[in-house]
């Protein structure tokens, strides 16, 4: 009786324990046998969606390396992810750290892949070529960890712009040359005042922004880099000549920026839940057709481009805009950066299959691989006519009108952050290795575009831009690219920095205009208390260590 | 058979027990609650693994730890880390909008609390009563990130509020509730509030239930009417209730978590959202800097033991009795 009481009550608590120890076995790398195929586990910093690796291209590749993926990515912008991965010493076979690659690195987490290159990486070697140095680590340590990714050779066929605006206001006006900010709020007053709301009796916005999330770097932050006729170097302004870098919130030039933003609140023009909005509100706002004027990129509202496309309200659409401050300055938005290549995947030393790791990722940099995850499947997503791939009707209509187009067919989901060849790559035949020639571009315009840009007499909107030949191109890349050593504050200053502008500039923005000179003067206070200048000092001397080991100094 | 051996045990035991002091352990006394013990033993073992091992981790605070160098082989530094971390404004300002919504959470969720359950405890309808009191702390189940956007969407520009408050004339234009740093707390409380009332009001509920009914019947022979019953008996009678939990609830004033935080900020309000545990995400672990997370998470356990123990001393000293 006692006895079994006894044991009862241990196999009880027990029973709580082992519940709370059940700690299972990752069970991710198993399979490998005869003809099932092998599963790698890669962390992606930069996915923002589940992918279960099971569209057809995935299937596909699946089928010709015996690779299956288990992808994993940081949810909600969470910064914590890598970090974490370091601390428990947990890594997933592949991995695209982005930034983190250092501290990777540091933590012995990567493997060095020179050797693995040289020995069975032809697609890579012939990818990379001249190119292989801006591959490496660092001068101490000018090792390869990671095959960088954005394409090799590039063409610049598509651009966000500095601001975008919809195309209904340009047709409205009778497609006005909108060159600067005073044309753009122009444009937005007078069809405003025309037009007060939408055919359904929605009230029209003149400008929306996405200013309460990470987004706010991308609608707020670096549309005052691209008015001021700077190229994108984040948070960062290089100065091309003498490698000089500066925090970008310094300069003059934003200050005139977030002066005008400050004044388009000011007379209404500016959607008051700009910096309050979710993502998912912002979306739908976009989707309504609603919101005349932006300033974001391209790739942020796809979705709800595809949104208005299939409700056929293609004169909601906007188009992208080469706006600065004044004439005097230009608009560096089709730039051609070169191959900056300083992300991309690294293999990882826990790794129990480092060489098919390599293998992959190998094959991915070849000409089957890249025709696959750019056209799809032969037969589904395009034929060959005369030789040459054609995207069938049927998913140009897809890629169009489904706002999860990339996932759900595999095409994009599989480029970036992989070894690519580029957009302005060509196949053996001749042929474009992607989708985003000319051609392909002008195919998927909209009526409303096409009306648009007869009237410009041009035939894409990158040619309402300047070209990229009169741009040139930066010699050293992008400097948020720069991957910043962990020994050094100038990842503690810019993090302390990003936070305090995103903060302040926000408050001046929404201030009455007269109180705004004191809030920014109080902020560059703020920066040079925060030690701003010794952070400026270590990214100038990261620009010059960059240029040295590009060999372009 | 068993039970006469109990018996002899008990007796057994009872004898030394006159001539030795009482707390003094034995072997009989062990033999004799060795059940218990057994019983016990689990979640003293769950309690040294999960909780007072990785208080050896508490060492990294006085490191530059660096994972691939491990405990042993990264740099000792003393208190640099905490020296670095009393030297950052952003801290302080963490740590006041911490306390700051600690507080409030904890005066307005016991009070609300209190309140509701008094207001459960009056009603005659037993039906009506408990389907009030299921409604009422099914908000608790629910996750934050939906609360938030449930809160977002109600104070937006066009969201609930605006529209009554709108067409009740009491505005002139829709007030963006949430671009306002200093609505903040406010908000923060009254999100707090509402998802967590019902929940809260359980324990105090059951606590009245276990009042004596003959003393509301004496006190209605007086002529007592509720007001009077409700002040001279219920509260007194739970008050021990409420101190307890007084004590539990302080020692996690600094412990408020970021959640609510995070999802009901914005870049205009990041100045008041700012919280102690976010800090040490964002500037810690977030940044790679362990030993300084770790610095901060020390920091927080000194303020919590503090604070309890302050309590309850004063808890202790004003008759209220404490928990320690």
């Amino acid at each position: 009786m006692k006895m079994k009481k006894i044991v009862a009550s241990f196999m009880l608590t027990g029973g709580f324990l082992l519940a709370a120890c059940g700690n299972g076995e990752n069970s991710a790398n198993e399979g490998g046998g005869e003809g099932e195929p092998l599963t790698l586990t890669f962390f992606s910093a930069d996915l923002t969606q589940d992918d279960p690796f099971s569209n057809p291209v995935a299937e596909k590749i699946t089928e010709e390396t015996g690779i299956n993926l288990e992808i994993s990515h940081p949810v909600g912008g969470d910064e914590q992810a890598v970090p974490l991965m370091i601390a428990s010493g947990d890594y997933p076979d592949m991995i695209f750290a982005k930034g983190d690659i250092n501290k990777m690195i540091d933590a012995g987490a990567l493997i060095p892949l020179d050797d693995l290159i040289e020995e069975r990486g032809d697609n890579l070697k012939m990818l990379y070529g001249d190119q292989m140095d801006r591959l490496r680590n660092s001068l101490e340590d000018p090792q390869i960890y990671h095959l960088g990714t954005g394409g090799v050779t590039n063409t610049y066929n598509a651009t966000g712009g500095t601001n975008q605006i919809a195309l209904k206001v340009l047709k409205e006006q009778g497609y006005p040359e909108i060159k600067t900010l005073e044309d753009y709020e122009k444009a937005l007053v007078d069809y405003m005042a025309e037009n007060p709301t939408t055919e359904d009796g929605q009230d029209h916005i003149g400008l929306s922004l996405l200013g309460s999330d990470w987004r706010w770097l991308i609608t707020v932050g670096n549309p005052s880099g691209f008015a001021g006729g700077m190229q994108d170097d984040g948070q960062w302004h290089v100065d091309e000549e003498t490698g000089d870098t500066v925090y970008k919130f310094q300069l003059p030039e934003t200050k005139e920026y977030f002066t005008w933003l400050n004044h388009m609140n000011d007379i209404g023009l500016l959607d008051p839940e700009s910096f309050t909005q979710t993502y998912d509100t912002y979306i739908a706002k976009l989707s309504s057709g609603r919101v005349l004027g932006l300033a974001d990129q391209d790739w942020n509202y796809m979705s709800a481009v595809a949104a208005l496309k299939q409700e056929g309200k293609d004169e909601s659409l906007w188009a992208p805009l080469p706006t600065t401050l004044g004439e005097e300055y230009v608009s560096q938005s089709t730039k051609d950066y070169g191959f900056t290549g300083t992300t991309g995947i690294s293999i990882t030393s826990s790794s129990e299959y480092q060489e098919e790791a390599f293998d992959f990722l190998d094959w991915m940099a070849s000409e089957e691989a890249q025709i696959l995850v750019n056209w799809g499947v032969e037969g589904v997503n395009y034929e060959i006519v005369d030789g040459e791939r054609v995207q069938t009707e049927e998913d140009r209509e897809n890629s169009n009108t489904n706002a999860n187009y990339n996932v759900e067919s595999g095409i994009g989901a599989y480029i970036w952050p992989f070894p690519a060849w580029g957009t302005g790559a060509v196949d053996s035949n001749g042929q474009s290795i992607t989708r985003s020639t000319r051609e392909d571009i002008v195919a998927n315009y909209t009526e409303a575009d096409k009306e648009a840009l007869e009237a410009y007499g041009v035939d894409l909107w990158v040619d309402t831009f300047p070209t990229p030949e009169e741009l040139g191109s930066p010699k050293h890349g992008k400097a948020y690219e720069y991957v910043l050593p962990s020994s050094s504050d100038v990842a503690i200053i810019q993090t302390e920095a990003d936070d305090y502008t995103t903060q302040k500039i926000t408050e001046a923005v929404l201030a009455s205009p007269e109180d705004f000179d004191t809030i920014w003067e109080e902020m560059q206070q703020g920066l040079l208390d925060m030690g701003i200048d010794k952070a400026n000092a270590e990214m100038t001397d990261l620009t010059h260590q960059r240029l040295e080991l590009w060999g372009e100094e | 058979m068993e039970s006469l051996k109990a018996v002899e045990a008990a007796k057994e035991v009872k004898q030394p027990k006159l001539k030795k002091a009482k707390t003094k352990i034995t072997w009989k006394k062990i033999k004799d609650q060795k059940v218990l013990i057994l019983m016990s033993l689990p979640f003293v073992a769950w309690l040294m693994v999960f909780a007072y091992t990785p208080l050896f981790g508490w060492i990294i605070a006085f490191q530059d730890y660096k994972p691939q160098n491990g405990f042993f082989g990264s740099e000792w530094v003393g208190l640099k880390h905490f020296i670095d971390l009393f030297q950052q404004p952003l801290f302080y300002s963490a740590l006041k909008n911490t306390l700051g919504m600690g507080v409030l959470g904890l005066v307005f969720g016991t009070l609300t609390a209190i309140m509701f359950a008094l207001a459960l405890n009056e009603m005659r309808f037993t039906r009506f009563k408990k389907l009030t009191q299921t409604v009422s702390y099914l908000p608790h189940f629910v996750s934050w990130v939906v609360v938030a956007n449930i809160v977002t969407q109600t104070l937006s520009i066009s969201g609930i509020a605006n529209e009554v408050l709108l067409s009740l004339n009491l505005i002139e234009a829709p007030i963006n509730f949430l671009a306002n740093p200093n609505s903040f707390w406010g908000i923060v409380t009254g999100a707090d509030v509402w998802k967590e009332t019902g929940w809260n009001a359980i324990i105090y509920l059951a606590a009245m239930t276990s009042v004596d009914q003959e003393m509301y019947e004496a006190a209605e022979v007086d002529g007592a009417n509720r007001w009077q019953k409700i002040l001279n008996i219920t509260l007194p009678a739970i008050k021990p209730i409420i101190v307890v939990l007084m004590i539990m609830n302080i020692g996690n004033l600094i412990n408020i978590g970021f959640e609510k935080q995070m999802l009901l900020g914005n870049n205009i309000v990041a100045n008041k959202a700012l919280v102690i545990e976010k800090y040490a995400l964002d500037y810690g672990i977030g940044m790679f800097r362990y030993s300084f997370g770790t610095a901060i998470g020390i920091f927080k356990s000194i303020v919590s033991v503090f604070l309890i123990l302050t309590f309850n001393s004063i808890a202790k000293k004003t008759g209220q009795g404490g928990l320690l």
